[in-house]
Formats: C-alpha cells, sequence, structure tokens
C-alpha cells in the first residue's frame, strides 16, 4: 500500500507544480484532444516515453503491447490506429524498440512462458527469415539488438500493409511512419527509418533491410 | 378492336358534342370565319388523331391562341395572309419535332399540371354557368378572366344570374341531373348510350316541346348551337379559305408564324401531360411525335382555311370522361364534325348550348373535385404552393400566363430545394478533428452555395477533406470557388485537403 499511496502524493505534487506555473494548464486539455503522434511501443517499464521525448498532455497517442507488435488481427491496435488516423489525423505513427526488450528475449530462446509465446510469434518468423544474417553475428548482445532493430522494421511493414495506413495513404501522403529504438543503456532514441508515406518508399524499406543482410 | 370501338364510337359522339360549339366559339373569339374553328377541329380530329401517338388527346383550336389569333390577323391585315402564317407555323413545329423538343414536357412539374387541370375545371364551371342559365354573351371556351364582352368570369356570372333565361335554365338542370343519374348508378353501363347524349337529346326535346307549345321558355337561335349550313355545294366550298403565301415575303408573318409553332407547342406538351395524367391505362405519349403529328395538322389546316390547332384539354378531359380507350374516338370525333358539317347542320342547331354547358359543368366539377385539392394538400406545401399558385394564377389570367406563373413558382421550389440541400455527405464521426466530406455524384451550380457554406464555416486551425472521388461532374464555378478558397485557406491556417478533384488553373489575372 505504501507504493500504492506514493502515486496519489506524487499526482497531487505534480499538479500544484504545474498549476502554480500555468493555472489553466489542465483545463485547456480538457477539450478536444489534437495529438500529432501516435506512439506505438512496448510495454516494458523502463520506456516511458513522455518523459524520454518531453510532449506534454495532449500531444502523442499512446499504444503499448509486449514487443511492440503490429498484428492485423489485433482488434486493440487496428481499432486504436483507425481512431488516431481517422479521426484525431495524426501526422506521424511511429513504431518504437527498445534493447534489453524481454519479449524479443523470449522469442528468439527456448524457453516457454504460456501464453505470451503466441503473441511472439511474429518474432520468430523475422528471426528465421533473417537466419542467416543472424547466424552471421558471433556476438549474442550484438545478435540480441539486431532482432530488436529488424522486430522494429517489420512493424512497420505490416503497419503500412494494413486497410487503414493504405486507404489514407490513398487520399494523400499522410500519416508518415517512423521506426526507432530506445537504448535502454544511454537513454537515446535512435532512428531505423523515417517519413515511410508511400508504397514506394514501402518497397525501399523492404529493399535496404534485406541488403543489410550482407554486412 | 371490338372493345376499342364499344368504348371509342360512343365517347367520341360525346366529344364531338363538346367540341362543335367550342369550335365554333373559339373562330368566333379569334375574329375568323365560324367555319375556320369547324375545319380546325376537323383537321385536329382525322389528322392529327390518326397520327399522334396519343390515345386520348383530342387537338383542334384552342382558346389559349384566340388572344395571338386576333392580334394576327390584325396585323397581317387579311385571314388568308394569316392562314400561310399557320402553314409556317406548322413547320415551325415539325422543325421542334425534328430538334427534339418534345423533351421539355417532362420539365412540367406535376404539380402546376395538376393546377391547370383543376382550374380548367373551375373556369368550365365559372364559364358555363352563364351559358346554363341562357346568358351566351362570352364565346364558347373562353378561359380568360377579362372576356371581350369587357365582363370578367365573375361580373358575367352576376349578370347572368339577373337575367336568367328559364328554359336554359331548366334545360340545364335537367341535362346535370342525367348526367348525375348516369354516372351514379348502374346506367353507367350502357356504353353506346352516355349520359352526355342523353343530356343532349333531353334538352332538344324540351326544347322542341316548349316550341311545339310556343311557349315564352323556347330558346331562340342565339342560345343554341350555330353552325353555318351551306344551300349548295359551292357555298359549302366557298367556307375553305386558301392561305395567301405572298405573305411569305413580310416579316411580320414569319414572327407570327414562330409565335404560333412556339405557343402551340408548349400547349400542346402540356396537354399531352395532362391527358397522359387522366389516363386510367397511365399511358405515356410520345412528345416528339405529337410535335410531327401536330405541325403535320397545322399545315393542312393553314393550307384549307382553318384555325391554328393545338392539343387541347377541355375536350380531352371530355374524352377521357366518356370512356374512351384508343385514339379512334378523336379520329371518329373528326369524321362526325365533317358529316355535321356536310349532312346535318340544321340538326344540330337545335342544340341548346344550355345542355352542353352541362356537359361541360359536370366535367369541370370532376377536374376540379375537392378530393383533388385535398389530395394536393396532403402532399406537403412543396406541392401545394405552385398547385394553389397555378389554380389562381390562371383563373384571373388566362392559361398559358398562368402556367408560366405555376411553373416559375414550382421552378423556385426546386430551386431552393436544391440550394438548400448539402451537396455532400459528412463521412467523418462527429467530434472527429480531421472533418471528412464526401461530395454526391453530382455537384451543380445549384450546389455551389451549400460547399460555400460549408468552406466559410472553417475556423483558422480547422482541417477539412474533400472526397470528390465519387463525383462524375463538379460544376467548373465550384471548382473555382474551392481553389480560390485553398489558396486563402493555406494563409489563414486552414488545413484543405482535396481527394479526386482536379483544380482548374487559377483565371488570368485582369
Amino acid at each position: 500500500m505504501e507504493n500504492l499511496k506514493r502515486l496519489f502524493e506524487n499526482n497531487r505534487n505534480l499538479v500544484a507544480e504545474i498549476t502554480r506555473n500555468d493555472p489553466e494548464f489542465f483545463q485547456r486539455r480538457a477539450g478536444k484532444q489534437e495529438p500529432h503522434f501516435l506512439f506505438i511501443g512496448c510495454a516494458d517499464s523502463r520506456v516511458p516515453i513522455e518523459t524520454l521525448t518531453g510532449v506534454a498532455p495532449g500531444e502523442m497517442f499512446v499504444h503499448r503491447n509486449i514487443a511492440n507488435q503490429v498484428r492485423s488481427v489485433d482488434l486493440n491496435l487496428l481499432s486504436v490506429l483507425q481512431y488516431a488516423v481517422e479521426v484525431l489525423d495524426v501526422k506521424h505513427v511511429i513504431v518504437c524498440g527498445h534493447y534489453e526488450c524481454g519479449g524479443v528475449k523470449a522469442a528468439m530462446g527456448d524457453q516457454n512462458y504460456g501464453l505470451v509465446d503466441h503473441w511472439l510469434a511474429g518474432i520468430r518468423d523475422t528471426c528465421s527469415r533473417h537466419e542467416q544474417e543472424l547466424q552471421r553475428i558471433g556476438d549474442d548482445n550484438r545478435r540480441f539488438r539486431r532482432v530488436v532493430d529488424l522486430n522494429v522494421l517489420r512493424q512497420v511493414y505490416n503497419l503500412a500493409r494494413t486497410p487503414i495506413v493504405q486507404t489514407a495513404w490513398k487520399r494523400g501522403r499522410r500519416p508518415m511512419l517512423h521506426g526507432m529504438v530506445y537504448d535502454i543503456h544511454d537513454g537515446y532514441l535512435k532512428e531505423l527509418c523515417l517519413q515511410i508515406d508511400s508504397n514506394d518508399r514501402v518497397s525501399e524499406l523492404l529493399e535496404t533491410t534485406r541488403r543489410s543482410i550482407g554486412d | 378492336m371490338a372493345t376499342g370501338w364499344r368504348a371509342d364510337a360512343p365517347a367520341s359522339i360525346v366529344v364531338f358534342l363538346v367540341a362543335l360549339p367550342l369550335c365554333l366559339g373559339i373562330a368566333l373569339a379569334s375574329g375568323a370565319p365560324l367555319f375556320a374553328g369547324v375545319i380546325s377541329g376537323i383537321v385536329g380530329g382525322i389528322v392529327v388523331g390518326s397520327l399522334s401517338g396519343s390515345p386520348l388527346m383530342v387537338s383542334g383550336p384552342a382558346a389559349g391562341l384566340t388572344a395571338i389569333v386576333v392580334s394576327a390577323i390584325a396585323t397581317l391585315g387579311s385571314f388568308p395572309a394569316f392562314l400561310a402564317a399557320v402553314v409556317v407555323a406548322g413547320g415551325v413545329q415539325l422543325a421542334l419535332c425534328g430538334l427534339r423538343a418534345g423533351v421539355i414536357g417532362y420539365y412540367f412539374p406535376s404539380s402546376v399540371i395538376r393546377g391547370m387541370l383543376a382550374s380548367i375545371g373551375l373556369i368550365l364551371i365559372l364559364k358555363q354557368v352563364p351559358h346554363a342559365v341562357g346568358w351566351d354573351k362570352d364565346y364558347e371556351g373562353d378561359e380568360s378572366f377579362v372576356q371581350p364582352d369587357g365582363d370578367t368570369t365573375f361580373t358575367a356570372i352576376d349578370h347572368a344570374l339577373h337575367a336568367i333565361e328559364p328554359g336554359a335554365a331548366l334545360i340545364a338542370l335537367a341535362s346535370l341531373a342525367l348526367l348525375v343519374l348516369w354516372d351514379k348508378t348502374a346506367l353507367k353501363r350502357l356504353k353506346l348510350l352516355p349520359g352526355p347524349l342523353v343530356a343532349v337529346l333531353t334538352g332538344v326535346s324540351i326544347n322542341l316541346a316548349f316550341s311545339l307549345v310556343e311557349s315564352t321558355w323556347t330558346l331562340g337561335a342565339t342560345h343554341l348551337v350555330q353552325l353555318p349550313i351551306a344551300s349548295d355545294a359551292s357555298t359549302f366550298l366557298s367556307f375553305f379559305t386558301l392561305p395567301d403565301f405572298s405573305a411569305l415575303t413580310r416579316p411580320e408573318t414569319w414572327k407570327i408564324a414562330l409565335t404560333l409553332g412556339v405557343v402551340a407547342s408548349l400547349e400542346t406538351l402540356l396537354s399531352l401531360e395532362a391527358t397522359d395524367r387522366m389516363d386510367a391505362h397511365k399511358r405515356e405519349s410520345p412528345a416528339n411525335r405529337e410535335l410531327f403529328a401536330q405541325g403535320a395538322g397545322n399545315m393542312l389546316s393553314g393550307l384549307i382555311g382553318g384555325l391554328p390547332l393545338t392539343g387541347v384539354i377541355v375536350r380531352s378531359a371530355a374524352n377521357v370522361d366518356a370512356g374512351a380507350q384508343t385514339k379512334l374516338s378523336a379520329i371518329l370525333h373528326g369524321v362526325l364534325l365533317v358529316l355535321a358539317a356536310v349532312t346535318i347542320p340544321g340538326l344540330l342547331n337545335h342544340i341548346p348550348l344550355a345542355s352542353l354547358a352541362a356537359i361541360l359543368l359536370y366535367t369541370g366539377f370532376k377536374l376540379a373535385h375537392p378530393r383533388i385539392l385535398k389530395a394536393m394538400w396532403g402532399q406537403g406545401w412543396k406541392q401545394f404552393i405552385p398547385f394553389a399558385a397555378t389554380i389562381v394564377a390562371i383563373l384571373v389570367t388566362d392559361l398559358l400566363v398562368g402556367i408560366s406563373v405555376g411553373i416559375a413558382v414550382a421552378f423556385a421550389f426546386i430551386l431552393l430545394d436544391e440550394v438548400r440541400f448539402d451537396c455532400f455527405t459528412v463521412t467523418s464521426p462527429p467530434g472527429a478533428v480531421l472533418k471528412r466530406v464526401q461530395l454526391q455524384e453530382q455537384v451543380s451550380f445549384l450546389n455551389k452555395a451549400s460547399l460555400a457554406k460549408l468552406l466559410a464555416s472553417l475556423k483558422p486551425g480547422e482541417r477539412l477533406e474533400i472526397d470528390g472521388s465519387r463525383c462524375r461532374v463538379i460544376h467548373r464555378d465550384v471548382l473555382e470557388h474551392m481553389a480560390d478558397f485553398r489558396l486563402q485557406a493555406s494563409e489563414r491556417g486552414i488545413d484543405l485537403r482535396l481527394v479526386g478533384i482536379d483544380l482548374p488553373p487559377p483565371p488570368p489575372a485582369h
């Protein structure tokens, strides 16, 4: 109970601090939300994206699940995506992974975790698709980081293929899709692919991902 | 065909009986020889009836044209010169047929047509009341409020009621009673003996009875049908006048011909629509073929000394009412006019106008039945106001002016609807950050206002997407408005996105 109490305490302190500088702050945000970003990230507690990017309340629409998956059968994600794209008209959709991701690690190993193994099937697919490249990486840690990157790129591709994004693109180059990764070790966000706003850019993305197998 | 004959032959007799005084009356009102009206009726029946595609419409001399005819004869100086214009007017109608102008008929709003029919009914009642009581000063078939004799419809009724001819009134009442009796009882099934015919025969009998007992109630010639009687063949032939084609060198002739051709075509198309509306089988008559038939009819009528003709509503209504099924009835009524003019003019001149007035009164009552008024009221004010406006305008002016007023009112309502109704549907949920609208298939000039209103309602910072990908047509003015707005939108911080809309290049600066 001590921990829970702390939440309310912190909350009161924060509100007090904010309203001291800007008394109208919360009232202003009670109206319509017009976020520019949809963030699709991992549920991991070490990725506090609002804090990391310094966005204010009302600026970012957020969806988080284990290992930042974009699966075309996930009604939760699709609802978030549809609402963000068609109603909130967000300009940017960001898929963000992070190193030391437990979900990715689980997908790479042989251990059974239960239900979550179903959820992670996509990552195992990605691993087998890039098996040759991954085998060539001797260092386990580097291989782990590479799978995190590949997972993000795969999810950006999945995102681009959803009818919601396809329909939106037919109307204009919006939303732009971005793939990023957060390095838990130093706190920096690293870009993997930026400004995917058409099927041509998706093809380029696939091409570069495939070519990187050689390195 | 046997069933056709059984229904059409009796109907043709009724139409003939109604048509005869109308032909004479309209000729009188037109300032033309009386027989010109009969010729026009004959051609309208036989020639137009044969060529026309309409099963029920009757053609003949029209009250709606009398004003034009009177002034045309005065302008051209002679009746033969006018006949040349009638021939050319027929040519104008053939040309209109060639131009497929018949489609105009489809744009007469239904409320106006119904209003016209109802007002024709009222006119019949109002104009025939004087005839029914023996006040036969105005010509038969007048449809104008202000009559040639200086009276108006209402003052004429007033006069008539102060000078009732008891004989005429009795005949009219008896005829009317028989008509109602025939219509409302099993007697209706006597197809070979239609009510109107019974009414006429009764009228003739009553008047003969009056004269036999030398009653003061006996109706004189002025209250009876007056067909010119030829004593011999050469006199009969002299009733036919040949056109004077030297008039064609004068520009006025052509102007009159054009006016006649256009007005007669309009009146025909109106009558055609109205007659189709009365048809129990709801048959649709081909409009362009009708223009051809009318053109041919007018050319012939002009060539042999007849008045210009059009499709006419009263006779058509009487035709429908008498149970006609096919155009045989209209053709036969023409044949009967010929036979009557040649063989029994003396006999026909025994028919009291009061009997005919009773027939027209009853037809009028059916056209202007309160049931129709109630039905139109039930259709809402957008239908009722043009309907009522048509009736009032026709009653206080004349048919063509009244129709024009009615059409103007109806079109105003139609345009109002077009202007008011949005040309787009909002496809985004309420409160969406991006408001998304889908344009309808056709965006006309009239939709500009609703779109302009939508654009004008945008505030800085708002986002609107207009999806025109389903449009087939967007009027250029609407496109230009969107193009203009897009320029100022970016300045005002409005996010306007156009999907599937090709904007025209900006017009050159002045």
